[in-house]
């Protein structure tokens, strides 16, 4: 074996050596045994026992994360996909391992790319789990000043920040949701071939959706000609698109570049939930009220038949009034408003509406909801989706003399940080209007409340995953609030009964919808089919079938998986 | 490095540093720091700059430590200090730059007999070395190592030996250094010759097999791109494969200094 290079560190001698000369500068005893003791701090004293795991602070990570941050530093050589299913970690397991390779001197510049909605969350998550000095990217500068830096994707692949990018070189670098990588013509995975870099992770928790080829790109990207060309991997490993042959051997050579913890192997303690519906009855001016609204909407989407959009909104009303009288007043005004300036006078129809408005003294939902806090007497997080109703709500519990805070999406990043703390010390609720986005993170809660349903149930999923994630040691009870014999216990019907969504993993429902191309239109169709049909009949009959749409979609995709999990685990 | 070493270390480095603590206990401490800690400590090069062009009183940061995660909360503005907290990794990094050189003659308990006379104190040169291994992994083997200038003698773990000793930063009265042997360069040389064999002496199956994991990747290079093509992608993965695994030893220098005896 050729002899190991050996490079000698002279740079100190200069320097020693005039100090000996002029006889100045030397330092004291102390501080040489401190630095000695500095140095034996860091050292790192074999080649595999993982240093970041006592600098972790708040939280301990699962076993199968720790066994993973292992595996890709001593035997994949810190090039790995890693594939978790949605909700084990993965995030956490990149950032051990950046900060593993940070103790250890290997890795100075780290670049990580993420979807520009995950920048800030991504950030924040290193800054605070893992307090490494990452920087979100928003100047054209930081590519090449900042030592750790997360940034868009889509940001990195335009010019002129592409040229930028592609002229560092990266000891590591982190691609999250790679499975947007698994084109080789398109520019996100061009730009991920060409960036030089020493240590690869890629995070996907779907590697392989369709096509076998997917995989074969991706593993392409970490080590090119793992498999060998691609007609020899076409040839050995693939019977057809989607069919593979010699499994065993493909699932070997998987194994070696790609960890997939699921969570069948039993990994995730996670608590179970408890779901329970709980029917408002209207009292009879809210009953008055809500018919009066229904029959608004009608007649008014008779009149501007042809006007989606208008009509659209008339059913936001139908939905706000289930909610409250506060919620449904604003629009209603917005309309008087409207209406002021077009004719200058009232239509008798939105006064008529007014006056059924001002008849509702007591609203049966907050009564419901004030009875229930008292009965729970513990943290219960409340989700409403209308701001009037917010503000009724934080009112009606002040009066009550129940500690509660508000959490709003348009609250700055302090603000949100201090009134979760407040909740977590002080307040027993919190009434909250938004549920998505980055950082709301309330393991310490569990007791939900949906006082109104969102329509879209990807919104309902964000809701329950604040709460129902790792880290959440107890059961978790969710408290859907349905006003009898309204259009929103169609929706808790559909939700609950035909698609059994509080019985889905996180991540599955997005998968479904995906499929069947209903993401980002699905509360939209659901409100058309409220307009167009005759009756509370058609409307269930309608819900239903889209309710059938999706279970069987469901279903299908399970067997896929399945069967794909299959062949990659041999389980 | 447990709590309770991170706790002493802290308490040492802010006391070298001329830091006033305004509260201590097993589990925290809270300290007014001095001009210079701040400098170390507290990233804020403007501020200083500031402070002295104009010549404002200059305001310290007072700075609570806490050991123990679970008292975190017991402490307005507290800093948990573990092995991989920011602000510790800056205290090891400040220590280091500071306890660079020393020179330092040992203190006698022998009286000086005749107050005519002078005794001699024989010159050591005392250099810590820090070895790292590294492929695609890493690790670590602090030698420290000392050379007698005049006569040629090698010590390791002469560290730990100095440390038995107590120390002077002048020479005291009749007392003298004799003339050294060997030169610094000298003395250096022959210590990093003897790192050297000692280097050679170790398990090298790390670096073997790093060198074989390489071998393997370059090859699957060579039959994944087509043959004879000047093909700039595959340049970048040889460049790549060989950084990521190419087995070296690297020595640096974590401090040196001269270290007058009496005679071992």
């Amino acid at each position: 074996m050729q002899s190991v290079p050996i490079r000698m560190d002279r740079k100190w001698l200069g320097p020693f050596q005039e100090r000996v000369e002029s006889d100045t500068g030397w330092s004291t005893w102390e501080w040489f045994q401190l630095a000695v003791e500095a140095a034996e701090a860091q050292v790192v004293p074999d080649f595999d026992t993982l240093q970041c795991l006592n600098t972790l602070t708040g939280f301990t990570p699962l076993p199968h994360q720790t066994a993973t941050v292992r595996r890709v530093i001593n035997e994949m050589n810190g090039r790995a996909i890693l594939a978790d299913e949605v909700g084990l970690g993965k995030t956490i397991e990149a950032g051990m391992i950046l900060k593993e390779y940070l103790l250890r001197g290997l890795v100075k510049k780290a670049l990580i790319l993420v979807p520009s909605s995950l920048v800030l969350q991504w950030t924040r998550e290193l800054n605070q789990k893992f307090q490494l000095p990452a920087m979100a990217h928003k100047q054209s500068w930081m590519w090449e000043q900042c030592d750790i830096l997360v940034a868009s994707i889509d940001t990195a692949k335009r010019e002129p920040h592409r040229e930028k990018v592609l002229s560092q070189t990266y000891d590591l670098l982190i691609v999250d949701e790679a499975h947007k990588l698994k084109n080789r013509r398109t520019k996100n995975w061009q730009l991920v071939n060409r960036i030089r870099k020493k240590y690869c992770l890629l995070l996907t928790a779907t590697p392989l959706q369709n096509q076998l080829t997917e995989l074969f790109n991706l593993v392409t990207l970490l080590k090119p000609g793992h498999f060998g060309q691609e007609a020899h991997f076409q040839n050995e490993y693939m019977a057809g698109k989607r069919m593979p042959k010699n499994e065993e051997r493909l699932r070997e050579e998987v194994r070696r570049v790609m960890i997939r913890n699921r969570r069948s192997d039993g990994h995730v303690p996670l608590t179970k939930r408890h779901v329970t519906t709980i029917p408002i009855a209207l009292s009879p001016e809210e009953r008055a009220l809500y018919d009066g609204v229904t029959q608004f909407v009608r007649d008014r989407s008779c009149q501007e038949a042809g006007d989606l959009k208008s009509a659209l909104s008339l059913i936001v009303l139908q939905r706000e009034v289930c909610s409250s009288r506060d919620a449904a007043f604003l629009t209603l005004f917005k309309m008087f408003q409207r209406s002021e300036q077009d004719e200058g006078e009232i239509s008798p129809e939105v006064t008529h509406l007014v006056n059924l408005l001002r008849a509702v003294k007591r609203q049966s939902k907050v009564e419901r909801a004030i009875q229930l806090f008292k009965e729970i007497d513990e943290k219960v997080i409340l989700f409403t989706e209308y701001r009037a109703t917010q503000d009724m709500i934080l009112r009606s519990l002040a009066a009550e003399g129940i500690p509660a805070v508000p959490y709003r999406g348009g609250f700055a990043r302090n603000k949100k940080d201090w009134m979760m703390e407040l909740f977590q010390k002080r307040a027993q609720v919190m009434v909250a209007t938004e549920a998505g986005g980055e950082g709301i993170n309330l393991q310490f809660c569990r007791h939900i409340i949906n006082y109104d349903m969102p329509w879209n149930p990807m919104r309902v999923e964000q809701r329950i995953g604040r709460v129902h994630r790792l880290g959440q040691t107890r059961d978790v009870h969710i408290y859907n609030f349905a006003t009898e014999n309204t259009i929103e216990e169609h929706i808790i019907w559909l939700l609950q009964e035909k698609i059994n969504m509080f019985e889905m993993v996180i991540g599955e429902l997005e998968t479904i919808l995906e499929q069947l191309q209903m993401k980002d239109n699905l509360e939209q169709r659901l409100m058309q089919i409220v307009l167009e049909s005759e009756d509370d009949r058609e409307i269930r009959a309608r819900l239903a079938d889209i309710g059938e749409n999706i279970r069987e979609t469901r279903e299908k995709i399970l067997a896929e998986t399945e069967h794909r999990e299959r062949w990659i685990h041999g389980g | 490095m447990a709590a309770d070493r991170i706790r002493r270390f802290t308490e040492r480095f802010l006391t070298a540093h001329g830091c006033h603590f305004i509260e201590k206990s097993p589990n925290h401490l809270i300290t007014q720091l001095s001009i210079e800690a701040d400098k170390d400590l507290v990233h804020r090069p403007f501020y200083w700059m500031y402070v002295e062009k104009m010549g404002i009183e200059p305001q310290p940061s007072i700075l609570t430590f806490v050991f123990d995660p679970q008292e975190l909360d017991q402490h307005d503005r507290g800093e948990c200090l573990n092995p991989g907290s920011p602000r510790f990794l800056t205290m090891l990094e400040a220590a280091k730059k500071r306890g660079r050189f020393v020179r330092l003659f040992e203190e006698s308990a022998r009286p000086v007999g005749n107050p005519l006379s002078s005794r001699p104190y024989i010159p050591w040169l005392g250099v810590n070395f820090q070895v790292s291994y590294v492929c695609d992994q890493k690790k670590d083997v602090i030698h420290c190592l000392g050379i007698n200038l005049h006569s040629g003698e090698i010590m390791e773990d002469f560290f730990r030996e100095m440390k038995r000793r107590r120390w002077n930063a002048k020479l005291p009265a009749n007392r003298h250094t004799i003339q050294p042997q060997l030169r610094i360069a000298e003395g250096v040389g022959e210590l990093e010759r003897f790192l050297q064999t000692q280097i050679e002496r170790q398990d090298m199956t790390w670096a073997k097999q790093a060198l074989k994991r390489m071998r393997i990747e370059l090859e699957q290079l060579e039959h994944f791109f087509p043959e004879g093509e000047n093909n700039a992608e595959k340049e970048q993965r040889i460049r790549e494969t060989i950084w990521q695994y190419h087995p070296r030893v690297e020595v640096e220098v974590i401090n040196a200094g001269l270290f007058y005896l009496e005679a071992l």
